[in-house]
């Protein structure tokens, strides 16, 4: 790719380095490290139910907001579907084929490919977009020992999948799937036989490893995109904000974000694949 | 801070050591995971470089999962230090 700039365009670039320097040396004092990170914005709505009556209401917001991008990007597409794609209708085309072509690889029965792709796509889209907002400056809500804090674009995105619950979910939706088409696959005897194998003794063992996988599977992605953001957060105050952070946010949200987006989609297949064979 | 009892400040103290101990250690394993890893592909790529993609997307997909459990150790130092 080559570059060229005109006149004019050097010339806006110097005063804009000259301005951003000047504006840092003089803002590097009063820079202090953000308060709430980490926090979440909790609201009790039904206080007698305890944990159960919470909400996160960033976390509801966020989520309904990326449903309407997916959607408003998608359905153009799937409603005007051609056999010669343009631009948009052949990047849907290559990332879905590129899925699709995963599925059939580690999943043999040829009438389970469909379903598992579905879940598959509609997880990866979900998590990429979420994931890929965490590179970008927008609104967020912390709660801070003066009540709420509400930074407009002076921090990334809130993601949903920074947030435990919705991965939990996630992980949870698809431990609980996996075991709805291993009984579908392999028959009911067969399934529950699944749990007593090699011998009966293994049962404890089968047990908590089919419990440990929907915890390393929502952990992981938990731990890349809010560990990202409180790194992010902790070296963007230790060199003030000098030209650093917008690399830092494109690493951690744009390639850690669509590795770990890619890895939760893909793993989820390996986890009905291996409900779904017959060992 | 100075208005901290002795068993406070031990306390305070303990969960700081605690979490860069934790992160520390906790980083030992998927470095010497992502490093095999990234020496396999570096031969798988030498022998025959015109794999070259699919190699390197497929060891940056182990990298993900080997990095796993120094993730598991991140939260935990991120609750001792915010949240216990």
């Amino acid at each position: 790719m080559k570059v060229t700039l005109t006149r004019r365009d050097k010339i806006f670039l110097l005063i804009f380095f000259v301005v951003y320097a000047v504006v840092l040396i003089f803002e590097v004092p009063s820079v202090q490290l953000p308060e709430g990170i980490g926090e979440r914005w909790i609201v009790d709505l039904i206080p007698s139910w305890g944990i159960m009556g919470r909400v996160n209401p960033m976390t509801v917001i966020m989520t309904w907001g990326i449903i309407v991008i997916i959607l408003g990007f998608t359905l153009p597409i799937a409603r005007n579907f051609k056999v010669v794609p343009n631009r948009k209708q052949a990047f849907l085309e290559y990332i879905l084929n590129y899925i699709y072509q995963s599925t059939q690889d580690m999943i043999t029965q040829e009438n389970l490919v469909r379903p598992v792709f579905s879940i598959a796509a509609t997880l990866f889209m979900f998590i990429v977009v979420s994931n890929v907002l965490t590179a970008f400056p927008g609104v967020q809500i912390v709660p801070t020992s003066q009540g709420l804090k509400v930074s407009l674009f002076t921090d990334t995105w809130y993601a949903p999948t920074s947030d435990l619950n919705t991965n939990a979910t996630y992980a949870v939706m698809v431990l609980i799937l996996s075991h709805v088409f291993g009984i579908k696959a392999k028959g009911f005897k067969k399934w529950l036989k699944g749990w007593f194998e090699p011998t009966p003794l293994m049962f404890p063992l089968n047990l908590i490893g089919e419990l440990a996988k929907p915890i390393s599977h929502s952990l992981r992605l938990f731990g890349n995109i809010m560990g990202g953001g409180i790194l992010v957060l902790i070296v963007s105050y230790l060199i003030k904000y000098a030209f650093l952070p917008v690399f830092l946010w494109g690493f951690f949200g744009v390639f850690v974000g669509i590795i770990q987006a890619m890895v939760f989609s893909l793993l989820a297949i390996a986890y009905i694949s291996a409900q779904v064979e017959e060992g | 801070m100075s208005d901290l009892t002795m068993a406070e400040a031990i306390r305070e103290g303990l969960k700081f050591l605690a979490a860069g101990v934790c992160m520390g250690i906790g980083a030992i394993g998927p470095g010497l995971g992502e490093g095999h890893i990234g020496a396999h592909a570096m031969d798988a790529i030498a022998r025959q470089p015109e794999l070259a993609g699919p190699i390197v997307g497929r060891m940056l997909l182990a990298d993900a999962v080997a990095e796993s459990t120094g993730l598991y150790s991140l939260v935990v130092a991120l609750i001792l230090l915010f949240v216990v």
